[in-house]
């Protein structure tokens, strides 16, 4: 079974004249120890099928199945509960919460999910390995952009997800950065048995991946 | 909590000027509502110390204590009990050597009635005799002492202070307690007549021949007493609906500016439940610490002003005055809470 499945989903936005098909008849599968890599261009429609995948929008039509479960079938409450508790979320922008320190992002998932995070040596050994560590007690404002975007990957693998949906995560990444990043998921997912998934246009991020797909004007194919 | 103390940590500047703004804000209405209560306390002092219920005036005398004059033959067909008490009233200017004139209310009284009974005196003793007077304490922070003796209007006579009597005011003015016989004298009256009016502990009296009603219908028809309270009150309400709006303002612009972060927490499946604690329990610690800091700013006030001031409080007051802004900040916080349930995770992923 797949840990993530869309099928046969559409998105269109707009009315009449206005409509806008954002997504065409998507059928994908991200399975539990690989990395799936969607690649596309500005506009191709990859935010929204994460947003999709991850339960944030609802497609038009089509199915969208997280560990077997259909998200249809749920309400927001506990849309809300599967995210907080099955899927990591790494964004694009705005990914911290500006005024907590970089422990206090952890600090705060403690707070409404108590139990399955990573133990205090699992966070010190996901710091290390992203060369954040020395940041602990840091407010976002005072780190670089691409410190921002690995606090933010350690902030969605902290939860400790079943899946993880990452956008653009190696957008402010250098080259070296961009290994460091590509090199954690696929240890992740291989060590950890976790489905990844990460929509790009970065091509750096391919020799990491088990499975592209390429997306273009809301068409999915796989590579 | 945890994310509404960490802003509030994070953000001194803003938060510490809207803890400003409330302070402020609870400052004014708790001063505003000491003058009030202190100004109407001024007017009923002396009448609430004697703890009756009900008054009887002259029917022509349209309620008002110093407009009412009874007729001996009048006052005789009221039968008294141990519960009434006569009580005869005129304003006055006092004067002593080398003391400023003070404008008072003179209340004549007889020693076996009720009034005298309960009067309690802070220094001195009860006048036993037609030239002793009881006066207010206020006398005595202007510079009157015990032993002095008084000169009331024009009147030949002098009257000796012999004690003094806390917060004995009445329409704001320090009152003098004297005889029954002086009242006659300061108000050129026969002994014809007999008192202003008759006052009664019980609940159920009625002077035949003559007007009564209860302390509260009287109170309110003091010259001045409804008309300066309803100022007060309107001024307390509209500040407390200025206050609710501009603090519901501020907070309604907070919360905007959080939505982005907001909408990555919703994204992350923290619960709106989550977010909107978060935003009541802010506005709570806000408005509970500016109330504090008010409260602080109103004792200082207190302390320092003159004791001529007229402020008082009292916990009834002082508790529905913080119940009404610590309302006014819930509700301030609970305008944008739908603005928060309907917060768009969509809106802060990347194109």
């Amino acid at each position: 079974m797949p840990a993530l499945a869309l099928q046969h989903v559409n998105k269109v936005f707009g009315h009449a004249t206005n409509e806008v098909t954002v997504l065409d008849d998507i059928n994908f599968e991200a399975v539990s120890g690989e990395v799936s890599l969607v690649i596309g261009p500005s506009g191709s429609g990859k935010s929204t099928f994460l947003t999709i995948a991850g339960g944030i929008q609802t497609p038009t039509s089509g199915s969208v199945m997280v560990q077997g479960q259909a998200l249809d079938d749920l309400s927001g409450k506990d849309r809300d509960a599967l995210r907080l508790n099955r899927i990591g979320f790494i964004l694009q922008a705005y990914n911290l919460v500006p005024y907590l320190t970089v422990r206090d992002q952890f600090t705060l998932v403690d707070q409404v999910k108590p139990t399955g995070n990573l133990d205090e040596s699992a966070l010190r050994h996901l710091l290390e390995q992203l060369g954040i560590a020395a940041l602990i007690d840091q407010y976002p404002a005072e780190l670089s952009g691409g410190q921002t975007q690995r606090v933010a990957i350690a902030r969605a693998l902290y939860q400790n997800p079943d899946i993880v949906l990452a956008d653009e995560p190696t957008a402010a990444l250098d080259s070296a950065r961009v290994k460091v990043v590509g090199q954690l998921l696929r240890d992740l997912a291989k060590a950890h048995n976790k489905a990844i998934v990460v929509v790009t246009h970065d091509l750096r991020l391919q020799e990491f991946a088990d499975r592209t797909y390429a997306i273009m004007d809301g068409q999915m194919s796989l590579n | 909590m945890f994310l509404a103390l960490r802003e509030i940590r994070h953000e001194k500047l803003r938060y510490g000027l809207i803890i400003g703004m409330i302070v402020l804000v609870s400052y004014l209405v708790f001063i505003l509502s000491g003058l009030a209560y202190g100004l109407a306390q001024q007017n009923t002092q002396a009448i609430s110390s004697w703890r009756v219920d009900r008054i009887a005036l002259n029917k022509d005398a349209n309620d008002s204590l110093s407009q009412s004059v009874i007729s001996k033959q009048a006052a005789d067909k009221v039968k008294l009990t141990s519960h009434e008490a006569y009580l005869g009233q005129t304003g006055v200017v006092a004067k002593a050597k080398g003391q400023a004139k003070l404008s008072a209310q003179f209340l004549g009284i007889d020693r076996d009635q009720l009034i005298y009974r309960r009067l309690k005196v802070t220094a001195g003793h009860k006048p036993t005799k037609a030239n002793q007077i009881l006066v207010d304490d206020s006398f005595k922070d202007n510079g009157y002492r015990l032993g002095d003796k008084v000169t009331l209007n024009a009147a030949d006579g002098q009257y000796r202070i012999v004690g003094f009597t806390h917060n004995a005011k009445l329409s704001v003015a320090p009152v003098i307690y004297g005889s029954l016989g002086t009242w006659r004298t300061l108000s050129h009256l026969t002994p014809d007549f007999q008192a202003s009016g008759i006052v009664s502990a019980r609940a159920n009296f009625q002077a035949k021949g003559l007007s009564t009603l209860p302390m509260s219908q009287f109170i309110n028809k003091l010259p001045g007493y409804s008309a300066q309270n309803t100022t007060f009150s309107f001024m307390i309400g509209f500040l407390m609906v200025i206050a609710m709006v501009v603090i519901a303002v501020f907070l309604y612009i907070l919360t905007m500016q959080k939505l982005p972060n907001y909408a990555v927490l919703r994204a992350q499946g923290i619960p709106a439940k989550v977010l909107v604690t978060t935003t009541v329990t802010q506005a709570l610690l806000l408005v509970v610490a500016g109330l504090l800091i008010g409260a602080g700013l109103t004792l200082a006030t207190v302390l320092a002003v003159p004791t001529g001031v007229p402020m008082s409080f009292n916990l009834p007051l002082l508790g529905a005055v913080t119940g009404g802004i610590l309302l006014t900040g819930v509700v301030g916080a609970l305008i944008p809470v739908k603005v928060i349930l309907n917060v768009d995770p969509v809106s802060v992923m990347g194109g």
